[in-house]
């Protein structure tokens, strides 16, 4: 019975072991030196030197806070880094400064407009920040003395004796502060903070000094140091939040559970202009600060005229964030017309971006990727598999090469090894077909598929 | 060679010296800040005892180190004016330790805290962005 219940524990803890791994979660960064200068091999980046080197220069100026207005392009054939490069600049930014990522083709929706899904995108790439200040008393209390009336009503009185390593003070206590004290149940050895505009008290926990091994107490009791210093101390916490947190919070109709349910749809513009005044006046009075954020747009080529012409204004306007777009088409039609353009973004557009390129990974590059990628995903796997796997990306793609990973070590755990060999690669190779083995299939067998007398006739007219 | 290094060496003890003057200044404010809060709470518990006396009579009140009998209402307005000053006092410590620490941080080659000079937002509006913080 005991074996039983212990198996089912370890059941248990191995349905929640299980991540699931995004295909860049092996990225931490840029890996830049201090001159700017990218490293071979770092944080999970690999190769394409160039183009690292000009995102790292660009993040610099993000963070100097010194560009506005300004749009990036990552162009390059598929599989060769954009989406890397752009996650790797999130990473490097840090936390404070906000990046949103977005597909071109994530704003067509039924929902809302174009315009509104990019207008939500780019708000939600501008962080305000302020700061917020409390004056908090802050001690042990070292004893808590309630007078009640003897005839049992009328007001109680009563006496507080708080205590930091520092210093010792005696307060007063009236009706409303015995209540709440009595509500927190706030006793002799807790340490307690006391909000002086609101008269809030909140339990820390209890003081080190008093852990006794005999006290009976609940297992979620927090033991905290004494504080140290003057007892009457101020908070200051800066926090940056994004213009779409404000104005979801502030368009009335939905409240700030909108925030969490994802579903905002339309923001009324007359919100918008409001905030944009009271954070204008809140800058002019040294409350707050603007942190210009990134907006990244993966897939750009899926946006089509009218998006790319709301682009064009908003990049103008003087809260406008960075905008870095990552496409893979060369010239290629603009969608929503007839007239094709470079990267299928018209040359209005594109006379505003600088444009960095990324380069196919040569073979060294591509075993280097693929070793990082058996790191992450925790297979083991033998020098001359990854030489083959390497050959396989070289041939196909390197996505299908980073796909056979996990398979051929579902491939390898069948069989019981312990390391991924040349034999399972071989063996989910043929299991699964990539890109060119697949449409030489369908060439091959052509007439036996449905409907093939129509892709002709579409071919010939 | 061994010229250089004792250049070297130098100048890491200087701009070690620095950092721990720097270090020692802000030190010496917090002990201040603390000296003045005890005070202030010793103020503002003398002026709460004054006020529970119900008789009007004169009290014994310790100045420096003379002790001087005068009237209660006087007393509580010395005090209060004490504690007036002494509020002022450690808000202009407060205001001072920020670019001192600051200057630390510099020295030692740390981002800026980002955001500390700003002005605190008042209650009224920090309700209007209350449930974002």
């Amino acid at each position: 019975m005991a074996a039983q219940t212990a198996e089912k524990v370890q059941e248990i803890r191995e349905v929640t072991r299980i991540e699931r791994i995004g295909a860049h979660s092996h990225i931490r960064g840029l890996g830049l030196d201090d001159a700017l200068e990218a490293r071979q091999v770092s944080q999970g980046m690999v190769g394409q030197l160039k183009a690292r080197k000009a995102a790292g220069v660009i993040l610099e100026i993000i963070k100097d806070g010194k560009i506005a207005s300004r749009g990036i392009l990552i162009a390059g054939q598929p599989g060769t880094g954009k989406t890397a490069i752009a996650m790797g600049m999130a990473q490097a930014l840090g936390t404070d400064t906000p990046f949103t990522s977005i597909a071109g083709s994530e704003i067509f929706s039924l929902e809302m407009s174009k315009t509104e899904a990019l207008t939500q995108a780019f708000r939600k790439s501008i962080g305000v920040r302020i700061k917020e200040e409390t004056e908090i008393i802050e001690g042990e209390i070292v004893e808590v003395q309630i007078d009640r009336p003897a005839t049992g009503t009328g007001a109680k009185v009563g006496k507080l004796t708080l205590k930091t390593t520092e210093m010792e003070t005696i307060y007063q206590l009236g009706q409303k502060m015995i209540e709440s004290l009595t509500k927190e149940k706030a006793q002799a050895g807790d340490i307690v903070t006391i909000d002086k505009a609101t008269g809030k008290i909140t339990k820390l926990g209890r003081s080190f000094t008093r852990a006794r091994d005999y006290d009976a107490m609940g297992a979620q009791t927090k033991f905290v140091q004494c504080p140290e210093g003057e007892l009457q101390k101020r908070k200051e916490v800066v926090h940056t939040v994004t213009l779409h947190e404000i104005d979801v919070i502030n368009s009335r109709t939905q409240g700030f559970l909108a925030l969490f349910s994802g579903d905002t749809g339309e923001i009324k513009s007359e919100v918008r202009e409001q905030i944009n005044a009271k954070v204008a006046e809140w800058r002019e009075e040294g409350k707050a600060e603007i942190v210009p954020g990134v907006l990244f747009i993966d897939e750009v080529h899926m946006l089509d005229i009218e998006c790319f012409s709301f682009l064009n204004r908003a990049l103008e306007s003087d809260m406008a964030p960075i905008l870095i777009m990552a496409t893979n088409r060369g010239i290629t039609r603009i969608r929503g017309t007839h007239y094709t353009s470079p990267h299928g973004i018209p040359l209005d557009l594109l006379d505003r971006l600088v444009i960095i390129s990324t380069v196919p990974y040569d073979e060294k590059e591509i075993k280097q990727i693929l070793k990082i990628r058996c790191e992450e995903e925790d297979v083991e796997m033998s020098d001359d598999a990854l030489t083959v796997l390497t050959r396989i990306g070289m041939e196909t793609s390197l996505r299908y090469a980073i796909q056979l990973i996990t398979a051929a070590n579902l491939v390898c755990r069948k069989r019981k090894g312990t390391e991924v060999d040349v034999d399972d690669i071989k063996r989910v190779y043929s299991l699964f077909l990539d890109e060119s083995r697949s449409t030489q299939f369908l060439k091959e067998y052509q007439q036996e598929f449905m409907f093939n007398e129509m892709n002709e006739e579409m071919e010939t007219s | 060679m061994s010229q250089t290094s004792a250049t070297e060496a130098s100048q890491l003890v200087e701009y070690l010296t620095e950092i721990e003057c720097v270090a020692e200044d802000i030190l010496t404010s917090r002990r201040e800040i603390i000296d003045l809060d005890r005070q202030r709470n010793k103020t503002r518990e003398a002026i709460r005892a004054l006020q529970q006396v119900k008789e009007d009579e004169k009290t014994w009140m310790c100045a420096g180190r003379m002790f001087l009998k005068m009237d209660k209402e006087k007393a509580v307005t010395i005090l209060n004016k004490d504690y007036d000053e002494l509020d002022k006092e450690i808000g202009l410590a407060r205001a001072n330790l920020r670019p001192k620490v600051n200057k630390l941080r510099d020295l030692e080659k740390k981002d800026e805290l980002k955001g500390f000079d700003l002005c605190p937002l008042t209650p009224e509006e920090r309700k209007s962005v209350e449930n974002l913080l």
